[in-house]
């Protein structure tokens, strides 16, 4: 009987599939019910050995064992749809394709297929700027004030970081336009290639140069006659001496009040003071002393 | 306290002390000068060549006469001292700072031009 059916069904085709829920009525499949019911039962049912699928396509009833099964419309689609859908139009592939479309920057995915391909690389986070499209590097060695301090090693500035490293005591001589302002004393902390210093406790002795030069000489002036005075009071037999010698003395007495007068008016007082953390720039340095081993 | 927008004066500042002064935003401190006058007020803001922006000075010139003024720029050549005060740790103020420009040079490096050219 199923011979008969095929071949009267020969136009039609008949692809054989597990899952079918097509339930088209046509004569045959009547006829087939109306002669065997039984038969029919375990022919249509997909389990038994004596399933007929092409009853089964053309019965009005088939018991599926999951009803609520995704349909296919041939092999192929179901083919393509258990190998994951390459190509398959999923919304993540779409906005990836639309992306790649706009752009034209490598996206992630193949970034991190080739970082796979590394071998003994670190994978880095993007945040660290590592380019896009090559394997990333191993990033460089920050350079910055603090690292430069212990690269100067052989020379002078590499003689200041020992003093740094060892907390020595050092003593720095500060200059004034021309010459020498005063002298600090402390425990340096940073530096720079300009010598700028970073100084812990201080102790700065400077002298400060009273006023401007015209000044400087008037008071020359005014300082001398007292000046005179006074070696008189001190040395009386001298003055004896020299009010023989008036002439030369006179010549001698001005040569010495010079003398006597730079130190006073000169160079000022010399001022005293302690600072806790100070910053000296390096251009006002003459030279840096360490104090003892 | 904002980080400056030039790359040059970043990495001037960043290979210097400079960076230590830049870290003292806010804060009062005594400036004292190449002609020993003296700026005691508070920072606004300090570059990569040392130029000082101070506020509310009290300005002490060589002669000793005092003055107040509301703003002062200092050129960088003209300071012999800087004097930092005693709260501040000085190592910290240096990461501290060197953070932030580390942050500003690696936002706008991963997102757009870069400031160190990868390509040799």
């Amino acid at each position: 009987m199923e011979e008969d059916e095929r071949e009267s069904e020969s136009e039609r085709r008949s692809p054989p599939s597990q899952t079918s829920d097509q339930q088209t009525t046509t004569e045959t499949s009547r006829q087939k019910l109306e002669t065997d019911e039984d038969d029919i039962e375990t022919k249509l049912d997909i389990s038994s050995d004596r399933f007929d699928p092409l009853l089964a396509l053309y019965s009005p009833q088939v018991p599926l064992p999951y009803p609520n099964i995704k349909c296919f419309n041939n092999i192929a689609e179901y083919e393509s749809f258990m190998k994951g859908g390459r190509g398959r139009a999923k919304p993540e592939n779409v906005e990836k394709r639309l992306r790649k479309a706009q752009k034209g920057k490598a996206d992630p995915e193949r970034i991190e297929r080739l970082k796979r391909l590394m071998v003994n690389n670190p994978v880095e986070e993007e945040g660290e700027g590592s380019g896009v499209k090559r394997p990333p590097r191993q990033r460089k060695a920050a350079k910055n004030v603090l690292t430069r301090m212990p690269l100067h090693t052989g020379s002078p500035l590499g003689e200041l970081n020992r003093c740094v490293q060892e907390k020595i005591r050092v003593k720095v001589h500060i200059r004034t336009f021309k010459g020498l302002r005063g002298v600090c004393s402390g425990f340096v902390v940073a530096f720079d290639k300009f010598w700028n210093l970073l100084f812990e406790k201080l102790k700065v002795q400077e002298t400060v140069a009273l006023s401007a030069v015209e000044n400087q000489k008037s008071e020359l002036h005014s300082s001398s006659s007292h000046l005179t005075h006074q070696t008189r009071r001190t040395d009386p037999k001298h003055t004896q001496e020299r009010s023989e010698h008036s002439e030369k003395d006179k010549t001698t007495l001005k040569v010495t009040q010079k003398i006597a007068t730079k130190p006073k008016v000169e160079y000022g007082r010399v001022h005293t003071r302690h600072v806790n953390q100070l910053f000296i720039r390096g251009e006002n340095i003459l030279l840096v002393n360490i104090q003892r081993e | 306290m904002d980080v400056s927008h030039s790359i040059r004066e970043r990495t001037i500042a960043e290979n210097s002390l400079v960076i230590l002064l830049q870290g003292l935003h806010g804060q009062v401190t005594t400036v004292d000068l190449r002609d020993e006058s003296t700026a005691r007020g508070s920072v606004i803001n300090v570059d990569a060549f040392m130029n000082i922006r101070l506020e509310k000075v009290l300005y002490r010139d060589r002669r000793g006469r005092v003055s107040s003024m509301d703003d002062l720029f200092i050129t960088g050549r003209n300071v012999r001292y800087v004097h930092i005060p005693d709260s501040m740790n000085i190592i910290e103020t240096i990461e501290t700072q060197l953070a932030k420009i580390h942050r500003v040079r690696n936002f706008g490096a991963s997102g757009g031009r870069k400031e160190y050219s990868k390509k040799k």
